[in-house]
């Protein structure tokens, strides 16, 4: 029954784990290495998965908490890595000039969502690239669900402030 | 008119009053090209398309580590002597019920039989033992009626003093 469960609620969420842990932690192995971890976890505890009403939100909250661990456990140069993750796969786009200017408007937007506050950037992924109701971002970050409400809003002005300075418009 | 629709979701947007499906849909408009396009939605336009090209991108991850078997449910079998304190709590409780209901029983019994047996049955005896009874109360309340009268008199006695009669 928990190997069923696990094959089809959990192994299929993978990816959104490992992006989750690559955004917090910046680091393309460490993000793998706390996704294998989080499965393990949650592989190990074959009672809780089948309480459980929402498997993605507590695999996430498992991932969050472990990142969050290795953040604390070593400090985190994590600029560089951010800066390796903006070499994003180009869009479908003709011309070299135009996928390089394409790269470099998404390497902004990245630099500009990832000198939010931890929170902040946590929330706007969850919501905006994850797609996660209110409550399930709720139970993810144990927060009050006002209080990720209130968080969205304050992240998304940021960001538009943050855009309008650096006036990155699209291409 | 469709770009003033989009306008007004994104003003929502920006105010975190969105619906998922509604965020869908920008994410949707903002993933192709629009030549016209109005200032304010340009503004946006990287963002979505940061949120898309994240949404789509998908990593290489290496291949699963083997798991180890899933734990299994443990059952602790647990003898019944664990629990002796338990077990010698609920015997003396019965053991101190049983004894209150026999005692309860037994003093039930000499009231019923002293009822059957005893001298109220007997309306002669009953009513020698009242007229006693009664005679007692009686000897006791005229002893304080004497009372009452001496006290009278020196009432009379100080009125006559007084000169009041």
């Amino acid at each position: 029954m928990s190997l069923e469960l696990f094959l089809t609620q959990v192994i299929p969420v993978r990816q959104k784990l490992y992006r989750f842990a690559f955004r917090l932690l910046g680091n393309e192995e460490d993000a793998q290495d706390i996704t294998q971890d989080a499965l393990m976890k949650v592989w190990s505890m074959p009672e809780k998965m089948k309480e459980l009403q929402n498997m993605e939100a507590w695999c996430m909250r498992i991932t969050r908490n472990l990142a969050l661990d290795k953040i604390k456990s070593k400090k985190y140069r994590m600029a560089d890595e951010l800066d390796r993750a903006g070499e994003m796969p180009a869009l479908q786009q003709h011309s070299p000039h135009a996928v390089a200017e394409q790269n470099d408007v998404m390497q902004k937007v990245r630099r500009v969502i990832g000198s939010l506050p931890e929170k902040y950037q946590t929330i706007i992924q969850l919501r905006d690239i994850d797609g996660y109701a209110y409550q399930e971002i709720a139970d993810i970050l144990e927060l009050d669900m006002n209080e990720v409400k209130v968080n969205l809003h304050r992240a998304r002005k940021m960001v538009r402030e943050k855009l309008q300075n650096l006036q990155v418009y699209g291409v | 008119m469709e770009y003033k629709k989009i306008s007004a979701l994104l003003e929502k947007y920006w105010e975190g009053e969105t619906s998922l499906e509604e965020e869908a849909l920008l994410r949707r408009f903002f993933s192709t090209a629009h030549p016209d396009m109005p200032d304010d939605l340009k503004e946006a336009m990287p963002l979505f398309q940061f949120f898309h090209e994240e949404e789509v991108t998908v990593y290489e991850l290496p291949p699963l580590k083997e798991f180890p078997p899933a734990p299994e449910m443990k059952v602790v079998t647990m003898s019944p002597l664990q629990h002796w304190m338990k077990y010698a709590a609920v015997l003396l409780m019965a053991i101190g019920i049983g004894y209150a209901m026999k005692q309860q029983q037994r003093q039930e019994r000499v009231v019923a039989a002293a009822w059957q047996h005893g001298d109220i049955e007997d309306p002669q005896r009953a009513f020698d033992e009242t007229k006693k009874a009664l005679q007692l109360l009686a000897r006791n309340l005229n002893k304080g009626t004497d009372k009452m009268q001496k006290l009278s008199y020196f009432n009379e006695a100080t009125d006559k003093i007084e000169g009041k009669n």
